[in-house]
């Protein structure tokens, strides 16, 4: 690379500091406290396996029950560690992309603390027996109003970010991530309303509740991870994103049809039957965005092969975005209503969707856009690329295990309950080994993750490498194009590589 | 090439160098970062259109195996519901023992019916309401005991003593079997353990000698019921073993399989 650069580089570079500079701590707090209740998560996870195959471990604790336990894991899944890895990301992208610096550092930092102790004390209310026992909103009645103000009060300057940016183009990313940001309060509104302030009939209310459970992966979590992968492909490899139409297909087809999905989970419930049959067809339609996602930004990565091999955030994103594929064939294969859905309904297959969209696709992303913005919002590199490394394979074998593991085990733990004439045990035990293995692959995601945070952590204290030089996953005995590694403050004149 | 051989157009008074290399140190990342190029203008594959088009047809199965989705009749699609196993219909209910199936049918008279004044422990308080729990009058005759259900009980009993106003008839509505169930029920719970299961033919029976009484309509008194009803009610009491419907209460003919 010919170090040619201009002044208004320059200033561009400055004003891009700028913005990272006025971020740092609301991201790195937003990052790590996440990462540690990824932690929390998985080792509630680890309880929760073993507790399917080994019924009898920790049973005295009555704070640690199945039903206690897994609700909590979900839980600390969902609000510690993915809303606040999106917080982190959106608040990030959208200064960056709006160019601009924040300016409320203060009520953000605040209001993330009220979130914390809202999720925390939601956890611990779980833990001691007030949980509601509606997937994904076990939180006791008093956490969705303190989570819901905290929530405005953290993105609220996203938005008035964006109306006040200078005139132009509004990037794709940009899209995605206006458009979570407004459904997120939508489907949150309305679940917590109808279910907790005018609770109806509670068959409907079953049904409310998994279609909150739905959109809140297809209309939170999906359009944040997109539109972050949309930012760092193009970014990371300086080339254009492949498609415009495509970006725009995948865009609209998510936002019509994505609303639609969930309530096939009460396939054969006494609701107006129109609805399970629309949840599964427009699950099985999220394909269509996916897909189109999907490609645009893969081919948009591979366009550049040297750098998606290198980058440690550009290989997350890739691991991400195949499991976005495999995630949207599998909501194809597993709605059938004549075959596979009634198979599902009551197995572990609908924990391994879940994991496979919360872990797989949407952390996985979240994962790459941390390697890429903390370096540039603490000013210090990576301290380990053994440790990227690590968590890149732990977290790509694990979800693999995990997720894929829970799909087709619960089809085969399906076919066991279908068999109604055999026991149950008969169905429980076909699903022991999936089980295992589960419990096995959470512990392995569990130790990398660990890692992952106290990496975090030190980054955070500006214990990074002060480098010019970018960690990459380059071979350690290999020659590395960018100089010996730990090559402390060589930034000379005329060093500034692109990567 | 290196930068200091550079000539930018600028005034001399910035040392570009210097600014840079400051940059470079501070905001390394941020300086090395590519610029976000224009959108690609790639057309839409043929390939994602075939695919998204095979999934458009499939999930318009999914909505086509609904049938008439929005017809309100019926909250699931015809068929989907799976057939009960060969000879699971004409069997009905499980039969049961007759002892619990009568016990479980009189345990839901007493709470409607008796449960108020006499307690769900059956020990009543002892001045309005007798206690149940070993009492000559529920475990003694059955045709005593039936007469006091039936038509009530007013009046000081053989010990001399008067609680209150009296029980009610609380005849009304029962079915002879609703009558030989609570009656079971109370010979069998409460501590009593008769273990003889009143039939619902022995109920009946019962029913008629009522309705036979000269003092029709009035509470019973202990005077009465020592002078015409001190007896065993007519019929044969059921065998607890025996196994019976446990909603009509009819022996079952097959025995349990």
């Amino acid at each position: 690379m010919s170090p040619v650069i201009s002044t208004t580089t320059d200033q561009d570079a400055l004003l891009r500091a700028g913005i990272d500079r006025s971020l740092r701590h609301p991201v790195m707090f937003f990052l790590t406290s996440g990462a540690a209740w990824l932690a929390v998560s998985i080792f509630l996870g680890v309880i929760s396996s073993a507790k399917v195959h080994s019924p009898g471990f920790l049973s005295s604790c009555e704070w640690l029950t199945y039903g206690r336990v897994f609700p909590a894991h979900i839980n600390a899944l969902v609000y510690g560690w993915g809303m606040q890895a999106a917080f982190a990301v959106i608040i990030w992208l959208m200064a960056r992309l709006s160019r601009k610096e924040c300016t409320s550092v203060g009520t953000i930092l605040v209001a993330g603390h009220v979130w914390n102790i809202g999720v925390g004390l939601g956890i611990v209310g779980i833990l001691s027996g007030y949980g509601t026992g509606m997937p994904w909103m076990e939180f006791p009645g008093f956490a969705w109003p303190v989570l819901l103000v905290s929530y405005f009060a953290i993105l609220i300057w996203s938005f008035i970010q964006f109306r006040v940016r200078p005139e132009g183009h509004v990037y794709i990313s940009q899209w995605y991530i206006l458009a979570a940001m407004i459904w997120f309060p939508w489907i949150f509104i309305t679940a917590n309303t109808l279910l907790y302030c005018m609770p109806g009939h509670p068959v409907m209310g079953a049904g409310i509740n998994a279609w909150y459970k739905s959109a809140l992966i297809f209309l939170f979590f999906t359009p944040v991870a997109l539109g972050t992968a949309y930012y760092l492909a193009p970014k990371v490899t300086g080339r254009p994103v492949f498609s415009y139409s495509l970006a725009k297909l995948g865009f609209w087809s998510l936002a019509i049809i994505a609303p639609w999905a969930g309530m096939q989970k009460l396939v054969g419930a006494p609701i107006p039957f129109f609805l399970p049959y629309v949840g599964a067809a427009a699950t099985a339609l999220l394909f269509i965005p996916a897909c189109a996602a999907g490609v645009n930004i893969i081919r948009t990565m591979l366009s550049c092969r040297e750098t998606l091999e290198v980058s440690p955030a550009l290989r997350f994103t890739m691991a991400g975005i195949a499991a976005l594929i495999v995630l949207a064939l599998a909501a194809v294969l597993l709605n059938l209503p004549g075959s596979t859905l009634p198979l599902t309904q009551f197995s572990l297959s609908g924990y391994g969707f879940d994991i496979l969209a919360l872990y797989g696709f949407f952390s996985l992303v979240m994962f790459g856009a941390t390697y890429f913005i903390v370096p540039r919002v603490t000013r210090r590199e990576w301290l380990s690329r053994r440790l990227i490394k690590m968590h890149f394979l732990f977290s790509v074998y694990g979800t693999i295990f995990v997720a894929l593991v829970a799909l087709f085990g619960g089809l085969q733990q399906g076919v066991g309950q279908e068999a109604w004439k055999e026991p149950w045990a008969t169905a429980a035990d076909s699903a022991f080994p999936y089980a295992v293995t589960i419990t096995f692959a959470w512990s392995l995601i569990l130790f990398s993750n660990i890692f992952f945070f106290i990496h975090l952590t030190l980054m955070w204290l500006r214990l990074g490498r002060r480098s010019s030089h970018p960690t990459l996953l380059v071979s350690a005995h290999g020659p590395n194009p960018y100089g010996e590694e730990g090559d402390i403050d060589n930034a000379g004149p005329g060093h500034a590589t692109a990567h | 090439m290196s930068l200091s051989k550079q000539k930018p157009d600028l005034e001399d008074s910035i040392n570009v160098t210097e600014a840079h290399g400051r940059l470079v140190r501070e905001a390394a990342a941020c300086s090395r970062e590519k610029r976000l190029a224009a959108n690609g203008s790639e057309p839409i594959s043929l390939w994602v259109l075939a695919a998204c088009g095979f999934v458009a047809l499939i999930a318009g199965g999914i909505l086509g195996g609904g049938g008439k989705l929005l017809a309100y009749g019926s909250t699931f699609r015809p068929g989907y519901v799976r057939d009960p196993a060969p000879g699971a219909a004409a069997q009905g209910a499980q039969p049961k023992e007759a002892l619990a199936a009568y016990m479980a049918k009189g345990a839901k008279i007493y709470s409607a019916k008796c449960q108020g004044c006499h307690g769900p422990d059956a020990k009543g308080d002892g001045a309005n309401f007798p206690s149940l729990a070993a009492s000559k009058w529920v475990i003694g005759e059955t045709e005593r005991f039936a007469m006091i259900i039936l038509n009530g009980l007013q009046g000081p009993i053989s010990t001399g003593k008067s609680y209150g106003a009296g029980m009610a008839s609380q005849g009304a509505g029962l079915s002879p079997e609703d009558l030989a169930g609570v009656m079971t029920y109370v010979r069998n719970n409460f501590g009593n353990s008769t273990g003889d299961v009143i039939s619902a033919e022995m109920a009946k029976a019962a029913m008629g000698i009522s309705d036979a009484r000269t003092k029709k309509g009035q509470q019973a008194t202990a005077d009465e019921l020592a002078a015409d009803h001190l007896k065993a009610l007519p019929g044969e009491a059921l065998d607890p073993k025996m196994m019976v419907d446990p909603i009509t209460l009819a022996p079952t003919a097959a025995p349990k399989p």
